[in-house]
């Protein structure tokens, strides 16, 4: 037990450390042991409550409650927009961890963000390669609160360099080039409502077609739009969630697509919540998908023609059934159960028909949750 | 007019793991000038001590083993060994920079436990007390025997970079090389940073937030790489007196001075097993530990 008896006043490991040069440039900085350690037992518990119902638990009424207005605004905007990082309020900066494994191993990226009082702007670039596809990227970020900060705006533009070398030699050093530009609002409109508008635009050009799929031959060039409104409702007296979404989606290929999702957030009794979700999509078949043929030969097509049997180019339409419940038993246990169920068909679309060769396509999944906290 | 109060954040990968710096009180320029100064430190440790490149001075000295050479070495590289001797003492032999060969027989990308007679032949290669260290001459005497910087790299690399950026100016802000954090100096408003700590059986959450406004605070967990058997989980840290896994603890997150001491203070609670909340009141040292049950013990925090 020679090491639990030593008896030096500031520990012999830092002692030992100080005889490094190169590492304080503060001669202070070697005498404080941090000053300012809070633990924060309080938050743990608060991430505990939000991580028991998947993202959705900021919108329960005792922590939304619990918030003033624009840190409620903050959470809410980390919530909905995924691109959003950093500036909003997060309740904690960094973490600290035993190191993961960067699985991009030939990946290099940067991401430069500076932060003022009501904005913040990033620019990143990044570089990746797998062992047929190589993707650099460059990208513009910025975001705006307005001085109440119930309105923040954001607006970002990219710009992606791909080359695609296949071992099948289907694709023999192709490239494809895109910009995309996003911009958005969110908005807190009540304390009870809010809302967010994204808009994004992107335009291609290159190769697009799968160089694994046979009879596969896109257009040189892409356009994208899409729009996306999603409104979180919060209903006091009931202390539940309703949230709603629709999103649209049309490219140059002719695909033109709409979806439509709601979520039920509804806490029973101080441990239980109910989520119940429903999601509708509709899609038009890109304009050279061709079904395939239900019997002899495929089509002729003429030279050069475009075309595609990827089932995702077709059309068609899809629900999916969500249900999730969690409980909170005591401080410690946290159990949830959640089913999705999803019918793919052409029958489905909501205008006109589906891709007549399209077969019923069918999913479910079951996810059981257990945890422990301390 | 600048305003150097606003702060600037830069996300990189390096040494196999994500890192972040973020600093103010400099001007945009200047303080993208200090950050790209301070990834490039970061950068240079990892070439200097890698394992994987056959001329860095690590590979060198591993390259002699057996062979009766001594190789000199620079002096950051000798502070560094002094520092590595002191841990060996300290820790009663549990912190040994040349344990690295166990990870012959411990692969953890599979569930398979060593046979007791291949730890057995490993063993003899395991012992800093072997290793000639006479400044600045360092030689392995057997052969197969390496030395790897790896359990504290990480975290020298932190205090380096952060000796970069306030050399350069900065007034505050943090390095976090994979969750090894050095804390330059409170924000512009003269609050502290909040560093969440990773729960240690779920990555996406934290455990506890910390609010550090100067200092270091690095974790050391099971969690990093093991599998499991039976129900057990055998991780990476590995006592080098026995080559088995400690598995008192899941996770010892340390608050010290500088990141190198919370990094190797961690390490050596993790490896000292039941013993580790003794072992950290003996270096005056602020933890926050959770046990296997996954009950949270801490001190000073």
């Amino acid at each position: 037990m020679a090491a639990t008896d030593r008896k030096e006043g500031l520990g012999g490991i830092l002692l030992a450390a100080l005889a490094l040069p190169g590492l304080t440039p503060y001669t202070a900085a070697a005498e404080n042991a941090p000053e300012h350690a809070v633990l924060a037992f309080k938050e743990l518990y608060y991430h505990d409550y939000q991580s028991g119902l998947q993202r959705i638990t900021v919108n329960a009424p005792s922590l939304s409650l619990s918030l003033p207005m624009g840190t409620a605004w903050g959470v809410e905007s980390s919530v909905v927009t995924d691109s959003v990082s950093g500036a909003s309020p997060r309740y904690y900066t960094t973490k600290s961890g035993a190191s993961h494994m960067d699985d991009l191993r030939t990946a290099g990226d940067v991401k430069l963000t500076h932060y003022r009082a009501r904005s913040a702007y990033s620019v990143g670039l990044s570089y990746s390669t797998e062992h047929d596809y190589t993707s650099r990227a460059v990208s513009l970020d910025g975001r705006w609160a307005s001085d109440d900060n119930n309105t923040t705006f954001n607006a970002g533009v990219g710009y992606a360099d791909d080359s695609i070398d296949t071992e099948n030699g289907a694709a023999d050093n192709e490239s494809r080039r895109t910009w995309q530009g996003i911009v958005g609002v969110t908005r807190v409109l009540t304390a009870t409502d809010i809302v967010q508008l994204q808009a994004g635009y992107s335009s291609g050009s290159g190769y697009y077609s799968d160089p694994y799929k046979l009879f596969d031959n896109r257009p040189d060039s892409r356009q994208q739009e899409t729009a996306l409104l999603r409104w979180n409702h919060h209903f006091k007296g009931l202390r539940a969630s309703l949230r709603s979404s629709y999103r649209y989606y049309h490219d140059s290929f002719g695909i033109r697509a709409h979806s439509l999702g709601e979520e039920w957030v509804q806490p029973v009794g101080n441990s239980l919540a109910w989520t119940s979700a429903l999601r509708y999509d509709t899609q038009s078949a890109a304009d050279f998908y061709v079904d395939p043929p239900a019997s002899g030969s495929f089509p002729t097509l003429p030279d050069g023609a475009y075309s595609t049997l990827d089932q995702r180019m077709a059309a068609f339409g899809s629900l999916t059934f969500g249900q999730k419940l969690a409980w909170q038993a005591s401080p410690h246990w946290n159990f949830d159960i959640k089913g999705e169920y999803s019918v793919q068909r052409a029958g489905l679309r909501f205008i006109g028909n589906g891709s007549p060769g399209l077969d019923t396509f069918y999913w479910y999944a079951v996810q059981l949750g257990i945890a422990y906290r301390f | 007019m600048p305003d150097t109060r606003d702060s600037l954040e830069a996300e990189f990968g390096v040494m196999a793991c994500r890192a972040q710096i973020r600093i103010w009180g400099l001007d945009d320029a200047a303080a993208q000038d200090a950050i790209a100064a301070g990834i490039a430190e970061a950068r240079r440790i990892e070439y200097k001590y890698s394992r994987y490149r056959s001329d860095s001075i690590v590979s060198r000295i591993n390259a002699a083993a057996g062979s009766g050479a001594r190789i000199e070495v620079d002096e950051e590289t000798a502070g560094l060994l002094d520092f590595a001797a002191q841990l060996h003492v300290q820790s009663e032999g549990r912190f040994d920079i040349s344990s690295g060969v166990l990870r012959r027989v411990w692969n953890f990308r599979e569930p398979r436990l060593p046979a007791a007679g291949e730890i057995a032949a490993l063993l003899p290669l395991v012992g800093w007390q072997q290793v000639q260290w006479l400044r600045p001459h360092i030689a392995l005497p057997r052969a197969g025997m390496e030395l790897d910087f790896g359990g504290f790299g990480k975290e020298y690399a932190a205090d380096r970079v952060a000796t970069v950026l306030q050399d350069a100016g900065a007034r505050g802000g943090y390095v976090n090389l994979g969750g090894d954090i050095r804390v330059l100096g409170p924000d512009a408003e003269g609050q502290p940073w909040r560093f969440g700590i990773q729960h240690p059986r779920r990555a996406e959450e934290v455990i506890a937030v910390l609010a550090l406004a100067q200092g270091a605070l690095a974790t050391s967990g099971d969690y990093e790489r093991y599998f499991e058997i039976d129900g057990r989980r055998y991780c990476h840290l590995l006592d080098p007196r026995s080559g088995w896994p400690v598995q008192d603890y899941q996770s010892i997150s340390v608050l010290a001075p500088l990141c190198l001491v919370a990094g190797a203070l961690s390490s050596i609670a993790m490896l000292s097993g039941a013993q580790a909340p003794a072992f950290l009141q003996s270096q005056h040292a602020a933890f926050l530990a959770v046990d296997q049950a996954g009950r949270l013990q801490h001190q000073g925090v």
